[in-house]
């Protein structure tokens, strides 16, 4: 089975390949037809290609020396064509690059190689969202990442991209199962609230939402929680991906900007002629880590133990593996039955681009595949489609640029994960299948893992992103530009519970299944006028800008729930379904507008200082708080200009800069209507009445959360900028908390929404260091490491004692501690766990004995990049690091003696080993003293230790294959990696989404060809 | 060319001038309308017909997610494993079979589950009241009967609660300033709030019912959560005076003769039952409990139920129902006898019946030396039931005899069995036997660890936990 569904991968594969090749083939024949015309007198057609010395350089600008008219521009491959005649010169230029000169001495072909100009890497310009800003003169903290670094991962959302290659930003993985989320900290937890730490993510200047419209009763238990819209975003259509961390940089974007914006930049045509570029990959993963669980050897004589202290001297019987009524020679590895598959990936993109100096354009078309790991026929497909269109008039005054990504993803997955399962059942378990092929439920003792798969969850997403910027120069320095955004995104969900999931012993017919379908849409417009303005004072430029903001979005939500259908058959069809329940329809709007401002003055480069202003109005806080400002002031120091440094003409320092900025941003997370006391429908049905029900509890007064950030920085280069330092402290204080503020289940609710009077702060050092050990021209090696330094803590807390929060927080400590149990041993004489009794009552009790104080936020993370190449070889890797404590499997497992499996560690038991021992006293479940330790050591210190781990997270090798003289102009072959090698001392399966429940990230492995023609 | 060029500037910036006094004018944009799929409180309280929804969904909710929903969420199977009355047979570490096994601990989630869904019913209890009490529209009997339905609710839930948790905060408003940080109340003042509240819902609520189904509380139902009250509070005659209101009300409650018609969702002697949704659903309990395969994938009726029907009690042929394997009968609750829809729903759960109210005023005239007709009233039970009368002469034997009734005639509806066990004293002396993990604190389950944990005020946590 498994060959075919290769086989089948493969030959998918070959379709859009050798399409994709006619389709290349198709212009570029034409295009050698128009060239045999263009027969120009005494000058020669010079063509060649561009490279970095590993991938081609589109953009850069080539020209004859002393005829700038002659200029063009080299493709989105790297290569160029123009006429010269043989005794000319030719000059290529890009910003980053050293200029080339290079004699044409008759020659027709011509490919130069740019040497990387480390110093002007300075002058790159950085996307700020509103505005770009030369690095150097950077007055805030911005980090990026482009497209060479997003290619060299195979991956299907874009912030996977993004881990371990930013200092302060913190992302994690919730699931290997494909579709599923990533959770992103921007400078560590600035809300109580977990779901209101999400940052803005922009998408073209498009501001896009990332609320899931998934409906959790469908995906929860397969894709730990929602289906996420970040999954919407193809990131093999990105150009470049910034992550805007200080007030300098968030506080233009006022009330959206507490955790940080993610602006998400796509490809864009480049001028020059029709480029055709093919890009495929196929690849295979497993599982990173899995748990080390007991054999059925083990197992047993654990249970047999548990039940001789239980002093049962008859096993009952419904002790299926110790009772005889399993086999126990029996021995499976339920880890590698069930989630131990291979899962299989396919991409492949295409792209055309290209255009005249007025207009250019870009379209692209990608088709990902991904199977997963589990057992049967699951599978992940994306298609999108990107365009990108840009004008501008000859006069250079008016200029159009016209983007759209059109994404649509269809996943189809088990209804559960099957993770907990494959670590809890006994190794003798029976056998999946019977002799006939059937599920074996071996005679109802057990309930069949694989029945499971017989229900299915199904997600169908389709997300438009377009976004069209006019701009009109009014005078000399004055620009009027506007940004039209739209974004619509749809969900179809469902997921059904056929009869057949159930053993049919049970006798039930399709009258118990069950379908629940989710069909969610939101749609959303941008407005955004905005008027630059530009003007040289003094020995300076003062730039300017003003504008404003008009978003409306609207969404609504169908979900509904039928059972009971004539046959299996009809089961996704609502209209068969004996009984409807209509789970939830809702319609939600949201409005927000602002105006916003910014005042940047720039003096000779050396002296820069930014002012950055917003007035917000959101539509989620009630009348009377719905407006208010947040603004910022950032400044910067380029010392090393100063005579004073440069003046002896040592270069050992190229370059120095310190900065500054101190301001305020906030978040309006909280969804819609929360302010407004309303009842819901909950499509309960009595006797034919629907039933309504308090939708929250009521308070209309709060208001805006808001966040003050400070940051310091220097920026040092030495040697040429071959060492580059930067290092930044930062300290954020978010105030006014709005949270959900837990409340005794006697109020009728878990929570209430309010402003808390309780401050946090997330301090941190940052640090990235950026090294070229070797600059030659067959080998480079330049070095990447940063390393981030995080600290949180509760500042302050009015009355924390007597608040719902007394025992979550405590003032001067980080807001992810846990207060637990301190574990103290195993009792010699009971062989049980023992604790710490803080109160001295001679009772181990909640919650006064619970004092110990576990923190598990991250200490410290960072990444550790490498680069090199040799001649036409080219190698990445990047490792990853994260220092931090987290609970391990005790956490979730249950007792030791229990039908569960254990992991092998559990059998260093007391009384066998003593009080060395880590596992009490086995029991099957009938000694309650056991029970109330064993529950309290779930709860202790025990269960939270050490899962700091070093992950090979990326690795990649390709090779550029020679094409003098050919058609195609490049071709490069590449293997790439993710997740290769793990190091790590977790006790559990895998240290980044620490998960019992949810298969953890994918070791993959792909290979991949790329063709430029 | 120049002028029309300085034309085109003037233009422009007198355009950029309009927007800017348009955008001035414009801080109405982040005014939304009301959502159309929500209600605005006061709105839900200005029409009966929304009001009555909102009653609606406390039903709903209560044999939804509740602890008298008929799955093993409820307390017909948490207490009935708790006590000796079902044997759990399901996966490990489920709370039910910690409930079985009497290792519950206060992380127990079917713990939290009564507790938390008991007290969001009676909050949606206490938004009614409010809603009607403060509404203008609503007026006359329809208010009387909306904030009589209501009040009966907020009663019935603290009935259970106090009786499974012990000292409980008696909630009476719907400010959670106020009841985030509420105490517990001495179990008698939470019997004497519940008392009030019924007796209020006694005079407001009309002598009819709404519909012929009985799905919702009339006078006659509050009657008989009193007469319940009553009786566990040890007010005897009060307890016979409630029970007999209903029993004499022979116009509307009659004696069903066949026992497998008691369950049916006609039969005269139900007071309250619940509508199971939608038309042609039957009961939860039927779905949960019958079952068709072998062993049991949850729970079946445990030996020591089996062992105390005696010989010729019809009832163990009518109500229970078994399955043989070739070795082993395993045997089912089968009061409700449908676990599949019909054309037509046929069982609705009932809560109340004239049966209790029958063993009711027996044990209430037991203990009022009333002991010729606390036998009329047993013995009404056990002929039906194809047994013969009792004939026993003391208090002390009548009463052990109707602990007995009330044991086989009340098996596995919403907890009987555990709470007679717990109100006459006798759960330590016979489950101390039965169950090897038995503690005497077992009488009482925990307060949720999570509770204590939000609100201090609940401490201490309830004794040996």
């Amino acid at each position: 089975m498994k060959i075919i569904s290769l086989n089948k991968g493969l030959g998918a594969l070959w379709y859009p390949l050798i399409f994709g090749l006619y389709l290349c083939y198709t212009p570029a024949l034409a295009n050698k037809v128009l060239r045999q015309n263009q027969s120009i007198s005494q000058q020669n057609q010079i063509s060649g290609t561009i490279t970095d010395g590993t991938s081609p350089l589109p953009g850069v600008s080539i020209a004859v020396k002393g005829k700038p008219k002659s200029a063009t521009i080299s493709d989105f491959n790297g290569q160029y064509i123009l006429s010269a005649s043989p005794n000319d010169t030719l000059v290529a230029t890009f910003m980053g690059f050293k200029t080339a000169i290079i004699p044409i001495n008759g020659k027709k072909i011509i490919n130069i190689q740019l040497q990387e100009d480390i110093t002007t890497l300075q002058e790159v310009r950085v996307n700020a969202g509103y505005y770009t800003v030369k690095e150097s003169e950077l007055t805030g903290s911005i980090a990026k990442i482009t497209s060479k670094d997003i290619e060299k991962q195979p991956v299907n959302n874009p912030l996977a991209a993004l881990q371990g290659r930013m200092t302060g930003v913190n992302i994690i993985q919730a699931t290997g199962t494909p579709g599923g989320g990533f959770d992103i900290q921007i400078r560590g937890m600035n809300s109580m609230r977990t779901e209101g730490n999400a940052p803005l993510y922009v998408v073209d200047g498009v501001p896009y939402s990332s609320q899931s419209l998934g409906f959790s009763s469908a995906s929860s238990g397969i894709l730990a929680g929602t289906t996420s819209p970040l999954n919407g975003i193809n990131p093999s259509d990105l150009e470049s991906i910034e992550v805007l961390k200080d007030a300098d940089a968030t506080a233009i974007y006022g009330s959206r900007g507490a955790n940080g914006v993610v602006l998400i930049t796509t490809k864009k045509g480049k001028e020059g002629k029709t480029k055709f570029n093919l890009n495929a990959y196929t690849g295979f993963g497993k599982l990173t880590r899995t748990m080390n669980l007991m054999n059925t050897e083990q197992y047993l004589s654990m249970r047999r133990e548990a039940f001789a202290n239980d002093g049962s001297t008859e096993y009952p019987v419904n002790a299926y593996d110790v009772n005889g009524k399993w086999d126990q020679n029996r021995d499976t590895n339920w880890q590698n039955e069930l989630i131990g598959g291979t899962a299989e990936t396919n991409n492949i993109q295409a792209t055309i681009s290209g255009g005249s100096s007025g207009t250019q354009y870009l379209v692209s078309g990608t088709m990902h595949k991904e199977t997963t790991v589990f057992p049967g026929d699951a599978k992940y497909g994306k298609g999108a489609v990107h365009t990108s269109l840009t004008h501008s008039t000859e006069d250079g005054l008016f200029k159009i640029n016209f983007s759209a990504n059109y994404n649509t993803d269809k996943n189809v997955l088990p209804p559960s994960d099957l993770t907990y399962k494959a670590a809890v059942l006994a190794p003798n378990a029976p056998a999946l299948y019977d002799a006939n092929g059937n599920l074996n439920w071996e005679n109802n003792t057990w309930s069949n893992p694989l029945a499971s798969l017989n229900g299915r969850y199904t997600a169908n997403t389709a997300t438009l992103i377009a976004n069209t910027v006019l701009s009109y120069q009014l005078l000399q320095g004055l620009e009027l530009k506007t940004s039209l955004g739209y974004t619509d995104n749809r969900v179809e969900e469902s997921r059904i519970n056929p009869s057949t999931m159930y053993n049919p012993a049970f006798g039930f017919g399709s009258e118990r299944s069950t379908l629940y379908v989710n069909n969610a849409s939101s749609h959303s417009w941008t407005i955004e006028p905005q008027l630059n303005w530009q003007k040289k004072v003094g020995g300076g430029e003062i730039n300017m800008l003003a504008g404003a903001t008009f978003q409306d979005q609207k969404s609504s939500q169908l979900s509904q729930t039928g059972s009971g259908f004539p046959s299996n058959g009809l089961i996704y069809n609502l209209a068969a379904a004996a009984r409807l329940k209509i789970a939830s329809n809702h319609f939600m709007q949201y409005k927000y507008q602002a105006f916003f401002g910014r005042i940047n003055y720039n003096w000779k480069s050396k002296y820069i200082i930014n002012a950055t202003g917003r007035r917000d109005g959101s539509s989620r806080f009630g009348p009377g708080n719905r407006f208010a400002n947040f603004g910022a002031v950032g400044a910067a120091w380029v010392f090393s200009k100063e005579v004073f440094i440069n003046n002896n003409n040592n270069s050992f320092l190229s370059f120095g800069k310190l900065r500054a900025s101190y301001g305020t941003s906030g978040n309006d997370q909280i969804g819609d209507y929360q302010f407004l006391d309303t009842y819901n429908v909950t499509g309960n049905n009595y006797n034919g009445v629907i039933g309504v029900q308090p939708s929250r509890l009521f308070n209309p007064a709060f208001g805006w959360e808001t966040n003050k950030k400070l940051e310091a920085a220097i920026e040092l280069g030495f040697l040429d900028d071959r060492i580059f330092l930067t290092a930044a402290y930062y300290r954020n204080r978010s105030s006014n908390q709005l949270v959900g503020i837990p409340l005794a289940g006697t109020t009728g609710f878990s929570s209430v929404q309010a402003n808390l009077d309780a401050t946090v702060q997330n301090t941190g050092l940052e640090l990235e260091l950026r090294t070229v050990q070797f600059r030659r021209r067959n080998f480079n090696w330049t070095t990447n490491l940063n390393l981030t330094i995080p600290k949180n803590k509760l500042l302050e807390f009015p009355n924390l004692e007597s608040s719902p929060y007394a025992n979550s927080y405590v003032i001067g400590q980080s807001i992810s501690i846990q207060k637990v149990y301190h574990y103290t041993g195993i009792n010699p004489q009971t062989g049980l766990y023992t604790f710490e009794d803080y109160d001295g009552d001679g009772q181990i009790s909640s919650p006064n004995d619970q004092r110990w104080i576990e923190d598990t936020a991250p200490k410290w993370f960072g990444g550790f990049a490498n680069q090199w190449n040799y001649k036409n070889w080219a190698m990445d890797f990047l490792f990853q690091f994260v220092r931090q404590k987290a609970r391990n499997y005790l956490y979730n497992t249950s007792w030791a003696g229990d039908m569960v499996n254990q992991p092998v560690a559990i059998g260093n038991h007391w009384p066998a080993n003593g009080t060395t021992s880590e596992t009490q006293l086995y029991t099957t479940g009938e000694n309650g003293e056991a029970l109330d330790a064993w529950s309290r050591y779930s709860n202790s210190n025990a269960t939270i230790s050490d899962a700091s781990y070093i992950r090979l997270k990326s690795i990649s090798l390709s090779y550029t294959i020679p094409t003098k003289g050919s058609q195609i102009s490049t071709a490069r072959v590449y293997l790439q990696a993710q997740n290769l090698l793990t190091f790590t001392k977790y006790k559990g399966a895998d240290p980044e989404n620490q998960s019992s429940f949810f298969i953890p990230p994918l070791r993959q492995i792909a290979l991949g060809i790329q063709l430029g023609l | 060319m120049k002028y029309y060029k300085q034309i085109q500037s003037v233009l422009i910036i007198a355009l950029i001038a309009l927007i800017c006094f348009w955008l001035n004018g414009c801080d109405s944009f982040t005014e939304t309308d009301l959502p159309q799929s929500q209600l605005i409180k006061t709105a839900v309280f200005q029409d009966v017909k929304t009001a009555t929804a909102a009653l609606s969904d406390c039903y709903a909710q209560m044999r939804d997610y509740s602890m008298i929903t008929g799955n093993s969420d409820g307390i017909s199977s948490l207490m009935g494993n708790y006590a000796d009355e079902l044997t759990y047979y399901g996966v490990s570490d489920a709370p039910l079979q910690h409930f079985y096994n009497h290792t519950v601990l206060p992380s127990n989630s079917g713990v939290s589950f009564l507790w938390n869904s008991g007290y969001n019913q009676i909050y949606a209890a206490n938004a009614i009241v409010e809603g009607v009490e403060n509404s203008t529209a609503i007026t006359g009997d329809n208010r009387n009967r909306l904030k009589g339905e209501a009040l009966f609710i907020r009663a019935f839930i603290h009935f259970y609660l106090v009786n499974l948790f012990g000292d409980i905060p008696y909630i009476a408003t719907t400010d959670f300033k106020t009841n985030t940080a509420v105490s517990r109340q001495p179990e008698a003042d939470v019997y004497n709030k519940i008392i009030a509240d019924l007796l209020e819902a006694k005079n407001l609520l009309p002598e009819t019912y709404t519909s012929a189904q009985r799905i919702r509380p009339n006078k006659y139902t509050a009657s008989a959560l009193l007469a319940r009250v009553y009786l566990y509070a040890g007010n005897w005659q009060l307890a016979e005076n409630e029970a007999s209101i209903i029993i004499n009300k022979t116009a509307l409650y009659q004696w069903q003769d066949d026992l497998d018609q008691v369950f049916l969702k006609d039969s005269p002697a139900s007071i309250w039952q619940l509508h199971p949704g939608v038309a042609g659903l039957n009961t939860i309990e039927g779905r949960s409990f019958i079952f068709n395969s072998t062993p049991p994938s949850i729970e079946a009726v445990s030996q020591e139920l089996l062992d105390a029907f005696e010989t010729g009690d019809e009832r163990k042929n009518h109500w229970l129902g078994s399955i043989n394997d070739g070795t082993d009968t395993y045997y089912f609750p089968f009061k409700y006898k449908l676990n599949t829809n019909t054309g037509t729903s046929q069982e609705y759960s009932i809560i109340f019946r004239l049966e209790e109210q029958y063993l009711i005023r027996a044990e209430a005239r037991a203990y009022l030396s009333n002991l010729a007709e606390a036998r009329d009233d047993i013995n009404k039970i056990r002929q039906r039931a194809g047994l013969s009368d009792i004939t026993v002469n003391t208090s002390e034997g009548l009463l052990q005899a109707i602990l007995q009734e009330r044991r086989i005639e009340l098996f596995t509806e919403f907890g009987h069995r555990w709470f007679d066990l717990k109100r006459t004293g006798q759960a330590n002396l016979i489950l101390s036997t039965i169950k090897p993990a038995w503690k005497n604190r077992d009488t009482l389950l925990p307060i949720p660890a999570s509770e204590l944990l939000a609100n201090s005020h609940l401490l201490p946590q309830n004794q040996g936990y």
